[in-house]
């Protein structure tokens, strides 16, 4: 009877060792195969039969995406608005957050129900453009940046989390006389790393994967980011237009579909590099916004 | 929070109470400075456009800015009407449906599913770095997704048909990304492989609140894993799994758990698999944004806004009353 219990729990573990195993590889294999198809011959590619290593190893791919201005400028934007973004958007965030994190607020369900309303309810993307449009920010830097600066769902994870902050630390700070500001800055940020961490890592990855402002926002080429641009030479290799394109080099090996597993490369490794070390932080607070919001 | 104590303690006259207001007032002005700011935001970008909302009743044109959507003519249900009598309106709302719903019975239980395999593992080295690598695709743009579909799935370089085709087992490669016939389960399947690690966090979060003497005295009673899976792991999860389902359906419409439909019918949409990938979503956007019609998009933005809110209060209200747990 012990037996047969114990010969059912090795035939259970391995069958959930077994399928974790191949959804594991199910997640990692795509990313492994566009990374080597980026290391790979674009027209060599083509042929098939590249599963495992690259067959034809060349650094051309890289050099004909760095070579283009294009690629070069949206790579720019990118880190520059995913930069600033997360800055602006974590400090107001925060700053806002601070403020509300007062139990003793007044005006405080007011703010608060304000905030719930516009969490719950919105005009729809067709008014949010004619907002946008009348202030002037379309076609501008600033679209990417401005609007995302106050994150209604992080500010209800930060308010948790400073109220969790024990209140001495800012009575010690108010007795020796320091203002809000300085209070903010030099002792409740310091002490809130595990949420600043969170609020970074998610306002970073959304502003390095937005493509929807950069597509319909702006019209100048000079502020396309890098998924806009892969979007554009994703859609380019679906149309028949990819025979074309890659005749129009024939003397190099870059194809558009290499071009393409190239920009992927780029665009998905910062966020592999930075994830990990977030990981730790944004477990927590993802669980945190589970319990209180 | 000092100062409230102190001004507690003053007389509770109705003058003194006003002075007092006043005076913490004053004492928290920065505090409101700060939270003024935001309220700034959120009344531009969330506010305002709530107010633009007006715009589907009424023939606005984008020359006429912010006061147009006050100042222009109202035509009353216009829009809605030709909404429904839009040739491509069934179609449309089928898309919709079928795609969210789809989701919800496929694509929702697959997190529950992993974080129970995932809680059954006893090596913690292994757990967290199936854990790790399952909630990577959630990172990355839906744009990456679309590449790397098109990388293993197009007709012509994708290597799956490529290998499928070397194997012998198909005669010509499968369109699963240009045919109407495969965007739907296509659209399933990348969901969760998308969203399916990182929900675990949640439902692994609710596992680790189970009191572990439960799974000590069932293991007494001569419970084997499927059973205490059955009776404790599971019992342990339903309230995390009714909140998230009504979240879930609630924003079955926009996205949540099941990812983005907007996103993926539109990256993923194309002439071809048109048929099946429009949604009401996708469709409001190209109306408006493409075609400039601004108030005809409106409409059918407001329609959807609508549904969503009566999927998410009526999913709530079900919960409540099957379950006993809701979100509101």
């Amino acid at each position: 009877m012990l037996k047969t219990q114990k010969q059912k729990d090795i035939l259970f573990d391995s069958f959930i060792y077994v399928a974790l195993f191949i959804i594991m590889l199910t997640m990692l294999y795509p990313f492994y195969y566009v990374l080597i198809a980026s290391f790979n011959k674009g027209t060599d590619t083509l042929l098939g039969g590249v599963y495992l290593w690259p067959r034809n190893v060349t650094l051309e791919n890289y050099k004909i995406f760095l070579a283009d201005t294009k690629w070069l400028s949206a790579f720019i934007v990118t880190v520059a608005r995913t930069v600033l973004g997360t800055l602006l958007g974590l400090l107001l965030t925060s700053l806002v957050a601070y403020a509300l994190s007062h139990r003793d607020l007044l005006f405080s369900k007011t703010y608060f129900t304000i905030i719930i309303f516009a969490m719950y309810f919105s005009g729809g993307l067709i008014p949010y453009y004619v907002v946008l449009r009348s202030i002037g920010l379309l076609n501008s830097f600033a679209v990417y940046i401005v609007p995302s600066m106050l994150n209604t769902f992080f500010l209800l994870i930060a308010i948790s989390f400073f109220r969790e902050i024990p209140g001495e630390l800012k009575e010690s700070a108010h007795m020796d006389g320091a203002g809000e500001l300085v209070i903010f800055f030099k002792i409740i940020l310091p002490v809130s790393t595990p949420v600043l961490a969170t609020m970074a890592l998610f306002m970073g990855v959304g502003q390095w994967n937005s493509w929807l402002d950069s597509a319909y926002f702006v019209q100048s080429d000079s502020l396309r980011t890098l998924t806009f641009r892969m979007m554009e030479v994703i859609n380019q290799s679906n149309a028949p237009m990819d025979s074309l394109a890659v005749a129009n080099r024939p003397t190099s090996g870059v194809t558009s579909f290499s071009l393409q597993v190239t920009s992927m490369v780029v665009s998905i490794v910062p966020i592999i590099c930075v994830y990990p070390f977030l990981q730790k932080y944004f477990v927590h607070g993802i669980m945190l916004g589970s319990v209180k919001g | 929070m000092e100062i409230n104590t102190q001004y507690s303690t003053l007389p509770a006259s109705k003058a003194g109470k006003r002075t007092s207001l006043w005076k913490r007032f004053k004492k928290q002005k920065v505090l409101h400075l700060f939270v003024g700011l935001g309220m700034i935001f959120l009344l531009i970008f969330s506010y305002t456009p709530m107010f633009g909302i007006l715009m589907a009743f009424k023939d606005y044109t984008i020359s006429d800015g912010i006061k147009g959507i006050f100042t222009s003519e109202w035509v009353g249900l216009k829009y809605f009407d030709e909404f429904i009598h839009d040739y491509q309106f069934g179609n449309i709302v089928r898309n919709t449906l079928v795609l969210s719903f789809l989701k919800v019975i496929f694509a929702f239980p697959a997190p529950i599913l992993l974080a129970i395999m995932l809680n059954e593992v006893k090596n913690r080295g292994f757990k967290r770095f199936v854990q790790t690598i399952s909630y990577l695709p959630h990172f990355i743009s839906w744009v990456v997704v679309v590449g790397v579909s098109y990388a293993f799935l197009s007709a012509d370089v994708g290597m799956i048909n490529r290998a499928l085709m070397e194997l012998g087992l198909i005669d010509k490669p499968l369109n699963v990304l240009t045919s109407p016939n495969y965007f739907w389960g296509f659209a399933v399947g990348s969901a969760i492989w998308k969203e399916m690690g990182w929900w675990t966090i949640i439902f692994l979060a609710a596992i680790t609140g189970i009191n572990p003497s439960l799974y000590e005295a069932a293991e007494m009673d001569g419970a084997g894993r499927l059973a205490r899976i059955r009776h404790i792991t599971f019992p342990g999860m339903k309230g995390t799994i009714v909140v998230v389902l009504v979240l879930t359906i609630g924003s079955i419409l926009g996205g949540g758990l099941v990812g983005s439909n907007f996103e993926q019918a539109y990256l993923f949409g194309n002439s071809i698999n048109n048929p099946t990938s429009e949604i009401v979503q996708t469709y409001a956007f190209k109306v408006g944004l493409s075609d400039g019609r601004f108030s005809y998009a409106a409409a059918i933005d407001l329609i959807q806004s609508v549904i969503s809110v009566i999927l998410i209060f009526s999913s709530n209200y079900i919960a409540k009353r099957v379950s006993g747990s809701s979100l509101f």
